[in-house]
């Protein structure tokens, strides 16, 4: 049994709603997420959004981003809750956006350029190596994003917000349209990332469930109520109290299997 | 046999040679019948090259080719700098109706626009380039606001998301990012400078240039001079687009990654 603690709430969502017109699209959403805390390790947070295709998992990971501003609500983040703004959660898209006209250095160079704490090109140089080294971009860092696969683009977009200093990092379907061997390589790379820091906290968007529980520590479900108009968060699976987080081979557990198969009903 | 077939085939590539050699021999084609079918009104393409070596022998030929080329490249620059800053500052929301208005001066012609251009300039070269400039202008700015509009809103939120500010983000996404295409633009624009040139040239004949001998050698129906004029035009051209298009491809490579070859 993994032993932790839950702290500070490190994000907040309040009556989160959003309306195009006469469709409501989200209904009076609600969660937090609390900073979890496990004994020799720098445990960060991963929370899994699970929902059909189309029923607006994007349109609240772009509300969290702060990219739109929802009809009425408010997501407050980090421990002094302040009202989240647009470059404080990183997003790594569907189809890892890069800067094509950039190597894989200067496009994680950027990454730090941009970044709170401000740091010498030797500094920034020995950062982007060390990462590199890491998450076996060495060979890459030369190339053009045209250059490379998807897997490692992904990667170099997921390391791009981690060295901005970003500790919330939005993934939208991290799973999508990846081998199964692939599949397991992103799974260490988000577990890697989400134990870089104490504080580091990905929300992973995706209709695959498996995968998504399988590293998660939450789940939430955004779906919609019979007679109620949007989608809003209908269950929330806390993994770590169930004894299902952070646990190797959790695929074959059968109490994680049943989970999955519940997941499912309710979607 | 397998060959000719792919050459009859949708989307098929083949290799540079072979499209070299079949480009060579459309061409020896193409020579052959117009070989033929010459010799009437038109002239044929052994009187051509006749008449180009005679063309590119006289006294005037390089005065005159370097009368079009300096009005060229000099209109060209004038219009890269004005055309670029109207669309540059078209991402700004202010200056957006001027781009737009810019965009809707193709519609205006030329010819109309003589006489007010006469007054306004002081010569006959102040004329043609101000001609020059009026009509690249407005091409320019359609593409390059075409290609700022292209651009992937993604592209705007990664930079969001990497904290940049906006007057960043422009100059990342639209400036930076897209010089590449911007380049291009510039090359398709090059070919447009090029076939004016002639027209212009027409409208104040005291410093020569290729449209000059073109209209000269119409005046005297010379068609051989005519018709050899022109192919040294359309080399030159084609010589332009080779070299700009190796040119963008050394300047940025990462443009070659994602096209079919």
């Amino acid at each position: 049994m993994n032993t932790y603690t839950k702290q500070k709430v490190l994000l907040k969502a309040e009556d989160v709603n959003l309306q195009y017109g006469d469709k409501q699209i989200l209904r009076d959403i609600n969660f937090s997420i609390q900073d979890i805390h496990r004994e020799g390790v720098a445990q960060g947070q991963v929370v899994s959004l699970i929902g059909r295709s189309g029923i607006g998992k994007t349109q609240l990971f772009r509300i969290l981003a702060s990219l739109i501003k929802p009809t009425a609500g408010v997501v407050n983040i980090e421990e002094d809750q302040h009202p989240v703004q647009a470059g404080e959660m990183g997003i790594v898209p569907q189809h890892y956006v890069l800067f094509n006209h950039r190597t894989i250095y200067q496009n994680l160079k950027i990454g730090l350029d941009n970044a709170a704490v401000k740091l010498s090109d030797a500094e920034k140089q020995q950062i982007i190596k060390d990462y590199a080294d890491t998450f076996e971009l060495t060979e890459h860092l030369k190339k053009y994003p045209a250059q490379l696969s998807g897997g490692q683009r992904q990667r170099v977009s997921i390391i791009q917000q981690v060295l901005t200093g970003n500790k919330f990092i939005l993934l939208d379907e991290p799973f999508s349209g990846l081998d199964i061997l692939m599949v397991d390589k992103v799974i260490n790379l988000l577990l890697k990332v989400s134990t870089l820091h104490e504080q580091n906290t990905l929300i992973i968007v995706s209709h695959d469930i498996e995968n998504a529980a399988a590293i998660s520590d939450t789940i939430w479900i955004l779906s919609t109520e019979e007679g109620k108009p949007g989608a809003t968060i209908v269950k929330e699976y806390d993994l770590c109290q169930m004894g299902l987080a952070w646990t190797p081979d959790i695929r074959s557990n059968p109490a994680f299997v049943s989970l999955i198969k519940e997941v499912k009903s309710k979607l | 046999m397998k060959f000719i077939r792919s050459i009859f085939e949708p989307l098929r590539i083949i290799s540079k040679r072979n499209m070299v050699l079949l480009m060579a021999a459309e061409m020896v084609l193409a020579l052959i019948a117009w070989q033929l079918s010459g010799g009437g009104l038109i002239p044929t393409p052994t009187k051509v090259l006749q008449a180009l070596g005679t063309i590119v022998g006289s006294r005037d030929f390089v005065d005159n080719l370097f009368a079009s080329l300096s009005l060229t490249i000099k209109g060209m620059v004038i219009s890269i700098v004005i055309a670029l800053l109207i669309s540059y500052l078209a991402m700004i929301p202010v200056f957006y109706p001027i781009a737009r208005f810019v965009v809707k001066c193709r519609y205006l012609t030329l010819t109309g626009l003589i006489f007010l251009f006469t007054l306004w300039t002081q010569n006959g070269h102040q004329l043609k380039i101000s001609l020059l400039i009026f009509g690249i202008v407005p091409f320019f700015v359609t593409s390059l606001l075409s290609v700022f509009e292209g651009i992937n809103v993604q592209e705007f939120e990664l930079c969001t998301t990497l904290r940049m500010n906006s007057w960043k983000t422009w100059l990342e996404v639209v400036v930076r990012g897209r010089l590449d295409q911007v380049f291009e633009v510039m090359r398709q624009n090059f070919a447009i400078a090029w076939l004016m040139i002639t027209s212009v040239e027409g409208l104040s004949m005291s410093e020569g240039g290729l449209g000059v001998m073109l209209i000269k050698a119409n005046k005297y129906v010379q068609l051989e001079n005519v018709f050899g004029t022109l192919v040294i035009i359309f080399i030159l051209g084609v010589l332009f687009d080779y070299v700009l298009g190796q040119m963008r491809h050394w300047l940025f490579p990462y443009t070659q990654l994602q096209t079919r070859r």
